[in-house]
């Protein structure tokens, strides 16, 4: 949490004369600060001031009623040898004595709330999942991932009574959307020039996962267990839920996904495809058709044999207006995908464009794409009455729309798999002249839905 | 490398090779996802073990049938036909007069005979669906053909995860909601150490007679408090395809939970292992709830921090000292006295000198609006002094920020 008040602090106390340095010398011990007393804050920096640390709690707890569960959860540690405020992975925070002496109490009731969002967004968590997925090594890139995760919590945690000091990182600093989450944010800065002034910047293990020579580790006292983690996080999101006013839209999406992680849409629509093509009906199951491989070990006894019959996949897909086309590409090459993979052949799967009306038929056999033909209005009627009319019937129906359609009335006679485009209702998806109450039908209860993207 | 011509003698010191590499020892070593899965066969409830292949699941349940003294058979479901588990039918004589017997398999006849002992039923997600069916009655009914297996016999499960599985394996709400769903994951450190040569020996939950009787009693206050305050989380059936085939809220799952609940307080087990089972029974979001409320059940009661405020043990965790607080002055607000108003400004008192006084502020607030008219203030609440200057401190600054919004504002 350098990133607040690092750079200030050197012009106002004169020219860097090594305030942090001093913090960091040989002497500097991490021994829970509770020799502190009433207004140690007016001495020169070497005691912590805790009356001023927790007042700036108060006023965070004040401005965030939300995050007061989190924020009262944390132990404090003071620490001579952080630069500033740091978190680790236990949710103990180190305190600088220098740091909170320096700074102004809305400055540090900032801080609070910024290192307390590291721990209930699991950066640490997230770090250690994308270091190993991309292969990550080393100071810089958890580094990198400090810098990313400010940028996902700074960008909505100030304002509305927290102040934003001027050299905190931002998306907006390093010329970047903001919005978006630290893997993002990670993929798209490097340390380049621009990244020196940021190279001090460190809010300990718990935002980064990079394990500091301060921490007290996994067998120093007052942790919080994992379980105790999710709880606290588990409060704070049930607090988020139940004053929906007052929750920045970051803070609410976060409630929502902390116990769902976000749909991986690419296996549901997998699992739901997989699960239509084979239940029984299609695909492999036993029949009493031919005798079993079996039978001649054992004579008198009536045995079921094992057929297979690869399922029949139908795509149609929603060609309206509204969907674009590289939603549409991206769905259908996983559609395709998987139903190789539950042993449809090429020739099994076949794709139908449709808007208002039933376009063409095309079967899956040549690699290089299937014409989509439409553009106008939606009505998604059509396509299934044609899909259930084809000779051979498909054994799925799968279906690709922004579902901005009317559905049919009755459950068809095969198995429906909705891949569904989000839209969001209030950028006005679609819209009827006549009537502007209109709103589309929410795909039925019979078919299974995955949201896609 | 010289070509020999191959000799029995080879064969011996390969042999010898393959019991060099065999040899490794054990460390004992607390493993949260064992202690579970323990604690859930031995609450006799059908365990469903989700994990992806090659994870040691098979290896887990060895240790554990060595560890209950338990003969292990392992049926692997996906090379199997569905006769195999609800029976063979075998056509005698006259079988309009004697009807067609369905005969068990071998294994199932020898579970019987025994019985006691651990059926773990593998690779339940690669066998196509009419064997599944087979299973499942076997699994809920524990009926094999004509065989019915004997209480002694626990019963355990494995899948692969469903973005894993080769097929449409998944469970319906109404199966996956008689099953205690535990995800086992590996810990890298203890696979690097295993092949090293030491494997985990893990430290398996003892029953503890003496606590029988608290146990239930624990279990059933847990639940029933919870539930009499949250209706809506008695029954909920799972939507959307995220949360498919996983553990979800019915008055059966909660009976599940209330006797694993009471299992893990009879072996002391921790709140992770807790929390497993817990949210592998009810889903994850009754199962915090739940957790949540055992947290509120350890907090020191009420009145007995009224009654003696100057010994008051309050926790050090500060959001569950507030909660203790925000309880103290809850009671006040139930009961008004004049004595046990003073008693709740000690308790307060107390908390802002044992600890951060910043956690007092509110409860203080909210304890001061109790106050009748004819009441005196007690001489304790100087004590409060701290915590009401930290106050005003924090008023000033928000203060400040409120004078310069405009600027913070404009800053953005």
């Amino acid at each position: 949490m350098r990133t607040i008040t690092g750079a200030r602090t050197d012009t106002r106390e004169g020219g860097g004369t090594g305030v942090v340095g001093a913090g960091a010398g040989p002497d500097a011990s991490a021994a829970a600060g509770a020799e502190a007393g009433p207004g140690a804050g007016s001495r020169t920096g070497s005691v912590l001031d805790r009356d001023k640390l927790f007042a700036a709690r108060l006023f965070a707890v004040r401005a965030r009623p939300y995050l007061a569960t989190a924020l009262f959860a944390l132990h404090v540690v003071e620490s001579r040898r952080v630069p500033t405020m740091a978190v680790d992975r236990h949710w103990r925070c180190y305190v600088s004595p220098v740091f909170v002496n320096r700074t102004p109490v809305e400055e540090l009731a900032g801080v609070w709330v910024h290192e307390v969002s590291h721990l209930l967004r699991d950066h640490h968590g997230r770090g250690d999942r994308v270091a190993r997925e991309r292969g990550l090594t080393g100071p810089g890139a958890r580094l990198l991932m400090n810098i990313a995760a400010d940028c996902e919590i700074n960008d909505d945690v100030f304002g509305d009574g927290l102040v934003m000091p001027e050299d905190a990182v931002t998306p907006g600093s390093l010329g970047l959307a903001s919005g978006e989450l630290m893997e993002d944010y990670l993929s798209r800065i490097g340390l380049g020039a621009g990244m020196q002034h940021l190279a001090w910047l460190d809010c300990g293990s718990g935002a980064d996962g990079l394990e500091r020579e301060w921490d007290l580790g996994t067998d120093g006292a007052d942790g919080l267990s994992k379980q105790q983690q999710d709880a606290v996080r588990f409060r704070v999101a049930q607090a988020v839920k139940s004053r929906p006013g007052n929750a920045p839209r970051a803070w609410k999406r976060w409630a929502e996904e902390v116990f769902h992680s976000p749909q991986p849409w690419r296996d549901l629509l997998g699992a739901a495809v997989r699960s239509a093509a084979s239940a029984s009906g299609a695909g492999e199951d036993y029949s009493y058709g031919r005798p079993s491989r079996r039978s001649a070990g054992v004579p008198g006894a009536v045995l079921p044999s094992l057929r297979r019959r690869p399922p029949r996949v139908m795509v149609i897909v929603d060609t309206s207006g509204s969907v674009s086309d590289a939603e549409l590409g991206g769905a259908l090459l996983e559609v395709a995908a998987i139903s190789r993979a539950v042993g449809g052949r090429r020739d099994l799967v076949t794709v139908m464009s449709c808007d208002a009306a039933a376009r063409t038929v095309h079967p899956l056999c040549s690699a290089e794409g299937i014409p989509l033909v439409g553009g106008g209005g939606t009505d998604l009627r059509a396509g299934f009455a044609r899909a259930l009319r084809t000779a051979p019937r498909p054994d799925v129906i799968v279906v690709l729309t922004d579902g901005q359609t009317p559905w049919p009335e009755d459950r068809p006679s095969c198995r429906t798999v909705v891949g569904l485009f989000p839209r969001d209702a209030s950028r006005g998806g679609s819209w009827i002249e006549n009537d502007p109450d209109y709103e589309p039908d929410t795909p039925p209860d019979w078919a299974r839905v995955v949201t896609i993207g | 490398m010289a070509l020999h011509t191959p000799s029995p003698d080879q064969l011996a010191v390969a042999d010898e090779l393959l019991a060099l590499l065999r040899d490794s020892t054990t460390e004992p070593r607390p493993d949260d996802q064992l202690e579970a899965l323990t604690l859930a066969v031995a609450a006799d409830l059908p365990v469903l073990l989700w994990g992806e292949p090659g994870i040691g699941k098979t290896a887990a349940l060895t240790q554990l049938a060595e560890s209950l003294d338990l003969p292990l058979t392992t049926v692997i479901a996906s090379v199997h036909e569905p006769s195999d588990f609800s029976g063979l039918p075998v056509i005698g004589d006259d079988p309009a007069e004697q009807g067609v017997p369905m005969a068990p398999p071998d294994w199932a006849v020898r579970l019987v005979k025994a019985g006691r002992g651990l059926l773990f039923l593998d690779e339940l997600s690669t066998a196509p669906p009419a064997v599944q069916a087979a299973l499942l009655r076997l699994v809920l009914e524990r009926r094999i053909g004509a065989l019915r297996l004997p209480s002694g016999v626990r019963i355990v499960a494995a899948a692969n995860p469903r973005a894993s599985a080769a097929d449409g394996w998944e469970l319906s709400p109404p199966l996956a909601n008689r099953f205690v769903h535990l995800q086992w994951t590996h810990d890298h450190d203890v696979v690097v150490r295993g092949l090293g040569g030491t494997w985990p020996r893990a430290t398996l939950p003892r029953l503890d007679p003496e606590r029988l009787p608290n146990a239930v009693d624990h279990a059933r206050r847990a639940v029933c408090g919870l539930l009499a305050t949250r209706p809506t989380l008695v029954h909920r059936l799972p939507g959307g395809e995220t949360r498919r085939g996983g553990a979800w809220p019915s008055p059966r799952s909660w009976e599940m939970s209330l006797r694993l609940l009471a299992f893990a307080s009879a072996a002391g087990s921790s709140r992770e292992v807790i929390s497993l089972l817990v949210r592998g029974t009810v889903g994850d979001g009754p199962g915090l709830e739940l957790l949540a409320s055992l947290d509120r059940m350890d907090l020191p009661d009420p009145e007995t921090l009224l009654a003696d405020p100057a010994g008051a043990e309050l926790p050090e965790r500060g959001d569950l000292r507030q909660a203790a607080l925000d309880g103290v002055v809850a009671a006040i607000g139930a009961r008004p006295e004049k004595a046990r108003w003073d008693a709740a400004w000690a308790v307060l008192a107390r908390a802002a000198e044992t600890g951060a006084p910043d956690l007092v502020v509110v409860p203080a607030t909210t304890l001061a609006a109790l106050r009748r008219t004819e009441w005196d203030v007690p001489p304790t609440i100087e004590r409060l002094a701290g915590a009401v200057s930290m106050s005003r401190r924090a008023d000033e600054a928000a203060a400040l920020v409120a004078r310069g919004a405009r600027s913070v504002a404009g800053a953005r």
